[in-house]
């Protein structure tokens, strides 16, 4: 029964996209469309909805995968694909796609979509994807836990790093989730390399834990197991909509990233799948994205008439405008180093850090009492090892190095090499400035 | 009408092999040869071949040995799944003895609910840990509120060994209670009536005899946590081997061979694991069953040993079922964050899992049923061929079949992927997008513990009751049929119990392999739910029903085996 | 077996006293009552199902008996636990461990009994000497032959010096050579140690070599209770007669009265037995093969009781020839004594059925 019934849907697909190729269009959209997605059941549940109905003829087949599992997946059943849609917030996760040529162009018809939300394009500049919903990213805390714990509300990335946060902060692995990926990378491009990772290290220092799913750390803050997490804003919004003790906050460096839609290549119905982009991208769409449960920003700046009146909208709001622009062709370039420096730097050394910091806190806590100027020393002499890096920016993006990550095909410096040299550089540095760190605390006491 | 035991070890009274033997052995290579080496070997190959000129090397291997991350993810994944053995021994023992050994009021009750930590739902029975164990859960903020301290039951590697040896214990329980079972009555009594009894009486002559089961049940307790990734990622803890691989072969270390090094390290590992326990066991002739049945007596408690007892049972399924406690509690939950209790309580949860989620539940049950029924004729055959006949590389087949323990399931996934999408059907779909490659996989994935739950029952099995059948007419298939299959009724079904209810939970694989929701099972569906705030609650209902489903099926089962166990009793 | 013996504990006596023991409606025993002399080798005889395994396990504290005790040199021990009783008992499965070694499976005993080290050595060593298997005690018990792992089985149970030895059908899993040296085997041994042995067996032939005593049991009842030539010679009842040897039992009633009277069994055939015998109502005629013979149809009719009878069929026996002689409707087994040279009676041939008086018994059932 099922099988004839993807049967139908292919041939009916396959027909449809043959005869289509010319016409685009000319014919209504039938059948059963297929996305991919990495969103949840509360978010595309009454999209599903919604345009079943507004486009009557046309199921909609959620399958839901995590972003990498998804780009996964399209590349291994390319052969004969079966997917129309791939869905989804990381940007990267559709230039992955667009390079190896996974996706088809597409030009959406919709009106009243401006360029730039931020100062971030909404959609790709080739047309291989369409941004239908922005976000942007911040700090989400669990009131009852900061209450408890007596924990002050943090603003911005760099309250983090501070002592009253030591292990009540959680973040998921940017390796792991696109999300953490853009935020850590949005650091890195505000901030700037050096500074960056200065920041990125010390607040990591008062981690928690480092989940390995991005939906990892908004649980773990609602359940009052960590007090602080660092997530996508509509994390925090669905969770306040379900009536979870939690609040958010954009810090200042932060940007708003659409989130995605994008046909892929050879399509089975192709019809559908962009009678699906229109939908999303048409008033009735954007509108289903002001639900409770999604709570996303729609990119359509007219459908705001429609939300709350504390509902954010990037277009007005002055907060948002102060946002960096993202460079996506420098964050893609350097995807794989970036998230391999944070997993050996970072991840894989958390104690080590954790060990140093702690220190570095009860120095800090000494010297408000006393101070000392040969424990300051020290003290920065500690910090500067931590934030030592292994490479500069420069070689972060560049071709040797992407070649070791990205299995390129020429010979070259395996992966494993380069890792272990960094997680050797990070051990030895943090040995030498929890010495640094025991040594100023001795001097501050 | 001589009875007597030969001289020869069991081992030379093997009789060569018939063909039909040969064909099966050769039909069962066929199979795991297509649906477990093909689809792992597309995707591992990789850890053999140099980067960019794709020719053999080692010096991945080379490059493993001397990354420090990885020899302590080694060593820490070695003590995790040693302690965790420790640890679930500890729990299992107590239930396996006093409901084997005892006239125990609510034996079945107390094996099926002693059974249940194996069916934790993916991502639920994690959250639902936290909020009971958690660093802010129920019994750590009681314990802040009353005394001021708190315990880190899920911090790092201890919190890794505390949920794995929950989580994995009953399959030392079941392999140990179907052992037990099977232990020949005047063994026991000859130690009696040589002053010899209770605790002591156990660990000298009972328990060792019930050593192949024990020895199955521990080995693959070991296993399973050396390879299982969820738990420990669940719980952050990334330097163990599994989560390594896991984590490389899906994020950015897709084009780099080391995630799939690791892999390698793990089949090794876990083959050797179950090779040392095999021949732990080799040259002991434990078939002690030599009437065909006739477990341990039992004895009736005095009431000190029965408060006792009871106490002891109550105490380990509290604890070991404090997951499942905290599943109910969350899937009737309103709000629960950052406090001991719910701050309401709602039955809307289930309202929304039944009216969304029914065909998961249906489609769980079919690719269960499925897979534990390809388990279990896998498992009896191959066991059969390896410990009943001589032909050449059976063993392969069993070392085959156990290495699936250690293959990750995204790494199956996605060969299955490789393998079979290329594959089409005449009307053009991909063989890889039925179903019926969900319970493939699902089958592979879960063929090992059937595997060791009829290797185990058919080793206690005297080779003589065969021969009998045979001497008395019966041909070889026959004699399978008719005698070894119905005395070793209780350790199929054991197997069958342990795939059916760990395949309706499992995620890794068929994650990958999904291809619609209406194809979809339980895990996936609660996969889907566990992705925001407000499926929380509906995840949490649906992992309920799955457990009261799975655990319904294993309650029958025990009350089947109970009364088969009763009829063979009978007999004498 | 020529070691140093070194395992002798003082004999002691068993005293079984009304027990019952019934399985729901089942009476497996029935008022049991027996007195087994100190270092009396005793034996449970009886076919399967007759209770024998039953009143031994019940003896080593296996099985619980609703009414009565048992008492072990004069102490009850009805109410001890298996462990505490002193019994030792060899199996007939002989329950060796196959994870111990020869040598951990007799040592087991003393371990659990707290011995020293030195002792325990010691007395394995002993008691494998006394079975002669000292040079197979690091063997598994699977590696032994079924002989042997009888003896171990004994080595086991004699090494603790159990106050009683009890022994379940330990020859029933050896061929027929075998059981024969066993069972002298055991004999000695038991006499060497003086211990007090009870031995469960299904098969006289077992019962009668070996033992001082036997109780014969049937349906759960005590038959009867003698040395193996009472038993044989003087059979309290049918079934005992039957069960040891061969027996001749002819049902029938008696009638006339003086030097007339008569036994008349089926079919009419009159045996003359005159008015010294008293004959209880509704007993029957029992005498052994080998206490009637054949004589020719002519031959002397002198001195004692002669019928005329036909020869159905004839068994080789090797020292003895049994004869089927047909008297009436009824067939008697007669046993001859064979010699070599003498003539024998051919089947359908006639014959004269000689018996003596003095072998003529007559048993209720």
């Amino acid at each position: 029964m099922l099988n004839r019934r993807i049967a139908l849907a292919v041939t009916l697909g396959l027909s449809l996209s043959t005869s289509l190729a010319t016409i685009a269009l000319a014919q209504a959209p039938s059948g059963k469309v297929t996305v991919v997605t990495s969103f949840s059941k509360d978010v595309t549940d009454p999209i599903k909805k919604a345009f079943e109905k507004a486009v009557p003829g046309v199921t909609l087949e959620v399958q839901n995968r995590n972003t990498n599992a998804g780009v996964k997946y399209v590349e291994e059943t390319k052969a004969n694909n079966q997917v129309d849609l791939f869905w989804a917030s990381a940007p990267d996760a559709f230039e992955v796609l667009k390079a190896k040529k996974l996706l088809l162009a597409y030009k959406p018809k919709a009106t009243g979509i401006p360029e730039k939300i931020g100062s971030y394009p909404i959609n790709d500049p080739q047309g291989f994807y369409f941004g239908f919903a922005a976000s942007g990213y911040g700090i989400m805390w669990n009131d009852r836990y900061a209450k408890a714990n007596k924990l002050p509300e943090p603003k911005d990335w760099q309250d983090l790093a501070k002592p009253a946060f030591y292990d009540h902060v959680s973040i998921a692995s940017p390796a792991r989730s696109g999300t953490t990926h853009l935020t850590v990378e949005t650091i890195l491009q505000g901030e700037g390399w050096e500074k960056g990772w200065r920041i990125l290290k010390e607040m990591s220092g008062n981690l928690r834990s480092i989940t390995e799913r991005s939906f990892g750390v908004p649980e773990a803050v609602n359940s009052g197991q960590v007090g602080v997490g660092i997530v996508i804003d509509f994390f925090a919004f669905s969770a306040q909509a379900s009536g979870f003790p939690v609040k958010f906050v954009y810090p200042t460096v932060t940007t708003v990233v659409p989130a995605n839609v994008g046909i892929i290549a050879n399509p089975p119905n192709k019809a559908a799948a962009e009678a699906f982009i229109e939908f999303l991208l048409s008033p009735t769409g954007q509108e289903v994205l002001l639900d409770p449960g999604i709570r996303r920003l729609p990119v359509n700046p007219a459908v705001y008439a429609k939300a709350g009146a504390d509902y954010p909208n990037p277009f007005t709001d002055p907060r948002f405008q102060k946002m960096i622009g993202f460079d996506v062709d420098k964050s893609e370039a350097r995807t794989a180093v970036v998230d391999t420096l944070f997993d050996q730097l970072i991840s894989f050394q958390l104690d080590a850090l954790k060990g140093v910091t702690k220190t570095l806190h009860e120095v800090d806590a000494a010297l408000a009492k006393k101070p000392n100027a040969q424990a300051k020393a020290l003290a920065d002499e500690a910090r500067t090892l931590i934030a030592a890096l292994p490479i500069t920016q420069v070689q972060a993006g560049s071709a040797e190095l992407r070649g070791a990550f990205t299995g390129a095909k020429e010979k070259g410096a395996r992966q494993a090499e380069i890792e272990s040299q960094w997680a050797s550089f990070a051990r030895d540095n943090y040995a030498k400035a929890k010495a640094k760190a025991e040594e100023a605390l001795k001097a501050a006491k | 009408m001589t009875v007597v035991p030969s001289l020869t070890p069991p081992r030379a009274r093997r009789i060569a092999a018939t063909p039909g033997q040969i064909a099966l052995a050769l039909a069962i290579a066929a199979f795991l040869l297509m649906f477990l080496v093909l689809p792992v070997a597309t995707v591992i190959y990789v850890a053999f071949t140099e980067k960019g000129t794709s020719t053999f090397t080692l010096v991945n291997f080379y490059d493993f040995f001397r990354t420090e991350l990885f020899m302590r993810s080694l060593w820490n994944s070695f003590y995790v799944s040693a302690m965790s053995v420790v640890w679930a021994s500890v729990f299992a023992l107590p239930l396996a003895y006093l409901t084997t050994r005892f006239v125990f009021r609510g034996a079945a009750i107390v094996q099926t609910l002693g059974f249940l930590p194996l069916i934790m739902p993916p991502f639920v029975g994690a959250v639902a840990m936290q909020l009971f164990f958690g660093r802010n859960g129920s019994v750590n903020l009681l314990l802040d509120d009353w005394f001021g301290f708190k315990i880190d039951f899920m911090e790092g590697l201890n919190g890794v060994i505390f949920v794995q040896s929950i989580h994995y214990f009953p399959f030392i329980l079941i392999n140990l209670s179907a052992a037990l079972r099977n232990v020949d009555r005047a063994m026991e009594e000859a130690a009696q009536n040589l002053g010899s009894s209770g605790f002591r009486l156990f660990r000298r002559i009972v328990f060792p005899l019930a050593m192949p089961g024990y020895l199955a049940g521990a080995s693959l307790v070991f296993v399973k946590v050396f390879d299982d990734l969820a738990t420990p990622l669940l719980l952050n803890v990334k330097d163990m081997l599994a989560p390594q691989a896991y984590l490389r072969v899906t994020s950015i270390g897709i084009a780099d061979p080391m995630g799939y090094v690791i892999s390698v390290v793990l089949i090794v590992a876990s083959v050797a694991a179950m090779w040392l326990s095999a021949r732990a066991l080799k040259g002991r002739d434990y078939a002690t069953t030599q009437r065909g049945g006739g477990g341990l007596a039992k004895r009736v408690m005095t009431p000190w040993e029965a408060v006792l007892g009871y106490g002891v049972v109550i105490l380990i399924l509290a604890l070991v079922l404090a997951p499942h406690l905290g599943l109910l509690l969350l899937s009737f939950a309103t709000i629960w964050s950052f406090s001991p209790l719910p701050d309401g309580f709602t039955v809307a949860h289930y309202a929304r899992v039944f009216g969304e989620s029914s065909v998961y539940i249906k489609n769980t049950l079919i690719y269960a049923s499925l897979a534990g029924g390809i388990d279990i004729v896998l498992g009896v055959a191959i066991a059969y061929l390896v410990l009943r006949t001589k032909l050449i590389g059976r063993e392969w087949l069993d070392w085959m079949a156990t290495a699936a323990l250690a293959i990750p399931g995204v790494v199956l996934g996605i060969g299955y992927l490789r393998t079979f999408y290329g594959v089409t059907l005449p009307d053009g779909t991909p063989l890889a997008s039925l179903w019926i490659t969900i319970v493939l996989a699902l089958a592979i994935r879960r063929l090992p513990y059937a595997l060791r739950a009829c290797y185990a029952a058919l080793q206690q099995i005297s080779v003589s009751l065969e021969e009998a059948a045979e001497n008395l007419g019966a041909t070889k298939s026959r004699t399978v049929r008719r005698i070894v299959v119905p005395l070793m009724a209780g350790g199929i079904l054991a197997g069958f119990v342990t795939s059916f209810s760990t395949a309706a939970v499992e995620l890794s694989a068929t994650l990958m392999l999904v291809q619609s929701n209406s194809d979809a099972p339980l895990a996936y569906g609660l996969y889907v739910f566990m992705q925001s705030a407000a499926g929380r609650g509906p995840g949490a209902a649906l992992g309920i029903v799955a457990v009261i489903l799975v655990a319904a099926c294993t309650f029958l089962s025990h009350l089947i085996i109970e009364r088969s166990q009763k009829a063979k009793g009978l007999g004498h | 077996m020529n070691a140093p013996v070194s395992l002798t504990t003082p004999a002691v006596s068993v005293d079984i006293e009304g027990v019952n023991l019934s399985y729901g409606s089942n009476h497996v025993l029935r008022d049991v009552n027996l007195a087994i002399e100190p270092g009396e080798f005793f034996a449970f005889l009886g076919p399967s199902g007759c209770g024998k395994t039953t009143l031994l396990r019940l003896i080593a504290g296996f099985n619980h008996a609703d009414t009565g005790r048992v008492a072990i040199g004069g102490q009850d021990i009805s109410s001890l636990p298996p462990w505490k009783r002193d019994v030792g008992m060899v199996f007939q499965s002989y329950a060796l461990w196959p994870h111990m070694s020869v040598r951990r499976n007799v040592a087991f005993g003393l371990e659990e009994r707290g011995v020293k080290r030195a002792e325990i050595d010691r007395r394995v060593e002993a008691a494998l000497g006394l079975v002669g298997l000292g040079h197979l005690a690091e063997r598994r018990p699977s590696q032994l032959s079924g002989g042997q792992q009888q003896r171990v089985a004994v080595a086991r149970t004699v090494a603790v010096e159990p106050k009683v030895l009890l022994l379940d059908e330990p020859l029933s899993n050896l061929d027929a050579k075998m059981r024969v040296q066993v069972r002298r085997e055991l004999r000695e041994l038991q006499q060497r140690l003086g211990l007090t042995t009870i031995f469960v067996t299904h098969d006289q032939e077992e019962a009668n070599s070996i033992c001082d005593r036997i109780a014969v049991m049937n349906d759960g009842i005590v038959q009867q209770v003698g040395t193996p030539m009472e038993l044989y010679e003087r059979p309290a009842n049918l079934f005992v007669a039957g069960f040891l040897g061969t027996a001749n039992i002819l049902k029938g009633r008696v009638i006339g009265s003086g030097a007339e009277r008569c036994f008349e069994i089926e079919g009419g055939v009159k045996f003359p037995i005159g008015d010294g015998a008293a004959v209880p109502d509704g007993a029957a005629l029992v005498f052994r093969p080998q206490h009637a013979s054949l004589v020719e149809p002519a031959g002397s009719q002198e001195g004692a009781l002669s019928l005329p009878c036909i020869i159905a069929n004839r068994e080789f026996l090797g020292a003895s020839v049994r004869y089927g002689a047909r008297i009436g409707s009824a067939e008697v087994a007669v046993d001859m004594p064979f010699q070599s040279g003498r003539e024998l009676f051919e089947v359908g041939s006639e014959a004269r059925l000689k018996l003596a008086q003095g072998a003529l018994h007559w048993l209720s059932a």
